[in-house]
């Protein structure tokens, strides 16, 4: 059974067409990794899930309800998030802030709840296995694996059916790729739908079950991981 | 201690440290030009001239303050005191024809024109995506030649006198204009560090894609700023209408400057998501004892705004270095 899917999606900026007739079905607790060379379209694909672009033409379903027309921060609640590649984190203000972002736990007049949502952010940093040293200084004070990981923790705080990352591991020491990995690893054993884009093909071969190449905005290949070597994926990136 | 001093005052431990170093600054500064124009002028420390500072500074307090949301969320509001003396000229036309009207109308037709002229902005803002100098720089200019048009050119004198109660009497013996200052005062420091609305503003003036990404939607919430601005530049029209017992077209000219100095001297980012209520009213405070003092010394007008610029790039120059350490 499948959790999205995306059927026949066309995307164009002006004359140039990012995305052209892309169709795709993604299962639960499922890591699929779209690859491909600079300008194939994995980051704009991403973001017309996301909600970020509005679709030209084509359908997106989640769960077999119709998403084409919703905007971001409907999807968001419907249960689509994203890890953006810059993060999208405010970082003059705190992590929980951050985590509560769009979502804010509030009583009557709007007033923070910040009790509240400071004991349910810590938790659930403490559950993901996340150790940050004081959940009250601004995220720009953290490491940039630390705010990897809270903008992990925001996306999957409120239980997504799927996830969507932009180069999560691009700007990581090697440690630090290691500690996202296993976040993301999590996340299919939690059962969600994790699409990934990576340049990065050794992580992608790491944490992915499912390899989509895209070329010129098409999907040239979509093959499991364990049916392809890294030499192939490379071959087929710049074919 | 801090954490539990930044916890109570809604701000991060970073951000609550910068606010305490831009607060212990202002302290600072307005220290020394207390002890300095007490030293200089017999007249400077006594109940009457304090009194008179925190009236004489209402009206600008109140402009730093709707100010002090738009630069949080990393815009500018050039058109506040225009708004300010559209506001005052309105009712003022309303009261000349009608003198019976409760004095509480006053209050909320002042309020509801500066609500109105923000509503505008932040409408124009979302049709246009020009910036907000732009948009606010041509407000001033529509608004101002409204005022002169409404009021044909003159002042309106001679308001009833229950409405220049307001701003000449006092309530439970506090002076009019400190009272409506102090409510504002405490509604502004709720609202930008205590709920939804003000997290998303600091948000957006940190990171207008992230912002938008998370699904707030960051035009209604520019409109909703700019209310919030034109709604307490509308509360200073009233302020400045029933201080000075007239709706007078040119009132607060060149006040949007000082209040958009004095937000800077509270330790606010021109570029958004940062920014304290504290210090703003730190920032005004600062500027009235200045301007006061000078006036004491009989100190020329023209020094005076020298003095006011000077301090406004202390602040900058020290601001940078202490970004820097």
């Amino acid at each position: 059974m499948s959790v999205l899917e995306i059927s026949d999606i066309h995307k164009s900026f002006g004359a140039l067409d990012v995305i052209k007739g892309v169709s795709l079905v993604f299962k639960p607790g499922t890591v699929t990794a779209l690859v491909g060379d600079n300008g194939a379209g994995k980051t704009s694909l991403l973001k017309l899930i996301a909600g970020i672009y509005p679709l030209d033409r084509g359908d997106i379903f989640l769960e077999e309800r119709d998403l084409s027309m919703a905007e971001a921060g409907s999807r968001r609640s419907l249960g689509i998030e994203m890890v953006y590649q810059d993060l999208a984190l405010a970082r003059n203000q705190d992590v929980i802030t951050n985590l509560y972002l769009g979502r804010e736990r509030v009583s009557l007049g709007g007033f923070l709840r910040r009790g509240e949502m400071r004991e349910r952010g810590q938790q659930l940093l403490k559950d993901m296995g996340i150790n940050l040293p004081a959940l009250n200084r601004p995220v720009g004070a953290f490491s940039g694996g630390q705010q990897q990981a809270i903008a992990i923790a925001r996306a999957v705080m409120f239980n997504p059916k799927v996830l969507l990352l932009d180069e999560p591991t691009a700007a990581l020491a090697a440690r630090e790729v290691e500690s996202t990995l296993a976040l993301i690893n999590k996340q299919r054993d939690a059962g969600r739908v994790v699409i990934l884009v990576s340049h990065r093909l050794n992580d992608v071969m790491a944490v992915s079950d499912r390899i989509v190449v895209l070329k010129h905005g098409q999907v040239l290949t979509d093959d499991p991981t364990g049916n392809v070597s890294l030499s192939q994926v490379v071959e087929r990136i710049v074919s | 201690m801090i954490t539990a001093s930044s916890q109570k005052l809604g701000l991060s431990k970073g951000r609550f440290r910068r606010a305490a170093l831009s607060f212990a600054r202002n302290c600072a500064f307005l220290l020394i030009l207390c002890v300095f124009f007490s030293i200089s002028s017999r007249y400077f420390l006594t109940f009457s001239n304090i009194e008179n500072i925190l009236t004489s500074s209402s009206v600008l307090a109140l402009l730093a303050l709707g100010s002090v949301f738009v630069i949080a969320s990393g815009g500018i509001d050039l058109s506040v005191a225009a708004v300010m003396a559209l506001s005052g000229v309105v009712t003022a036309a309303v009261y000349r024809d009608n003198p019976e009207l409760s004095s509480w109308l006053a209050l909320l037709i002042c309020a509801s024109v500066g609500t109105l002229c923000g509503v505008v902005s932040g409408i124009l803002l979302a049709l246009t995506r020009a910036p907000s100098f732009i948009i606010s720089l041509g407000m001033l200019s529509v608004t101002r030649a409204l005022a002169y048009i409404v009021a044909n050119g003159a002042p309106i004198y001679d308001l009833p006198q229950n409405v220049t109660e307001w701003g000449q009497g006092t309530v439970l013996g506090v002076p009019g204009p400190v009272a409506i200052m102090l409510l504002a005062l405490i509604g502004s420091y709720l609202i930008l560090h205590h709920t939804r609305l003000g997290t998303h503003i600091l948000v957006l003036g940190d990171n207008s894609f992230a912002a938008e990404a998370m699904g707030i939607r960051i035009h209604n919430l520019r409109t909703k700023i700019f209310a919030i601005s034109g709604a307490l530049s509308g509360v200073a029209g009233f302020v400045f209408m029933t201080r000075t017992n007239a709706g007078d077209p040119t009132a607060g000219q060149n006040y949007e400057l000082m209040a958009i100095t004095a937000v800077i001297l509270g330790g606010a980012n021109l570029f958004g998501g940062k920014a304290t209520i504290i210090g703003t009213v730190m920032g005004v405070l600062c500027l009235g004892v200045l301007q006061n003092g000078l006036n004491l010394l009989a100190v020329s007008s023209y020094y005076q705004v020298l003095f006011v610029g000077v301090v406004l790039i202390s602040a900058a120059m020290l601001e940078r270095f202490e970004d820097m350490a």
